[in-house]
């Protein structure tokens, strides 16, 4: 399996325990290919290195992880975008699917969480 | 700001401690803050609320805490910079977690941190405080919040 991932998240702990999981056995194939730290370098970067799968935070500054998936969705509907996301409420979960996430993920997760996640938007 | 909503806090704090690590942080005192500036620790975040309710949720800690728990997370950069990203990350994640309770009308801001005292933005006379321990260490939660008028 080839999956390239960008990663989208305003904590840059956040992103590098994402980044690890390309040595996850379950994730053979993964490739990193951006780290943004809001909707507006998501946008760039995503232009720039057509990921398959985008993990995306919704509270970020400059531009929220709800327009950057609108604006994602946009240029590439077909993009698999994760949401990974402390706000736990059904309301934010459906809004963000309605924009076009295909899956919702609380923080805190654990890694094999995350990589099953990964696994069912990718597909 | 009823008992059950403050145990919405005190329930989204353990959980984020025994979720993350493998050992629970226990909640040692669960108070009302006296007068003055709500207490901290060394390295705080902040996240502002608004909406249903107005004011503040922070977590402060020390920095053998904040190591330990980079270390948990198998993190191996413990700057300054990633110190002030863990506080402002357990800080985002409490409040976001709390919206299970409150709901979308509970909007919060992104993380406001700082090593020292002056990212306390207090609106209630006595802030609600949570006491917790893990690993050996104190950290402390402050859920400093009112209604909005409506």
């Amino acid at each position: 399996m080839s999956m390239k991932l960008l990663i989208v998240d305003d904590s840059s702990i956040i992103r590098a325990r994402i980044a690890r999981l390309a040595a996850h056995p379950r994730l053979a194939g993964l490739s990193i290919v951006g780290l943004a730290r809001n909707g507006i370098e998501a946008v760039s970067l995503c232009r720039r290195t057509a990921p398959d799968v985008v993990t995306m935070d919704l509270t970020m500054p400059e531009m929220d992880g709800i327009a950057c998936i609108t604006e994602l969705m946009r240029g590439d509907p077909k993009l698999n975008i994760l949401v990974v996301s402390a706000l736990s409420d059904k309301t934010t979960a459906i809004e963000a699917l309605k924009r076009g996430a295909r899956g919702f993920i609380n923080k805190p997760f654990s890694d094999e969480q995350l990589v099953d996640a990964l696994l069912e938007v990718a597909e | 700001m009823t008992e059950n909503d403050l145990k919405v806090f005190v329930d989204a704090v353990t959980h984020y401690f025994s979720h993350l690590t493998r050992e629970p942080a226990t909640i040692r005192a669960a108070y009302l803050a006296d007068g003055g500036a709500a207490p901290v620790l060394q390295y705080t975040g902040r996240i502002d609320v608004s909406g249903r309710l107005r004011g503040s949720v922070h977590f402060s800690a020390r920095r053998p805490m904040l190591f330990d728990l980079l270390r948990e997370a198998q993190e191996p950069d413990t700057s300054e910079d990633n110190l002030l990203d863990a506080v402002g990350e357990i800080a985002n994640t409490i409040a976001g977690n709390a919206r299970r309770h409150f709901g979308s009308a509970l909007d919060i801001s992104v993380p406001v941190t700082a090593n020292g005292a002056g990212v306390t933005n207090g609106v209630r006379a006595r802030p609600f405080v949570i006491q917790l321990r893990w690993g050996g260490h104190d950290g402390l939660v402050v859920v400093d919040l009112e209604a909005t008028a409506g």
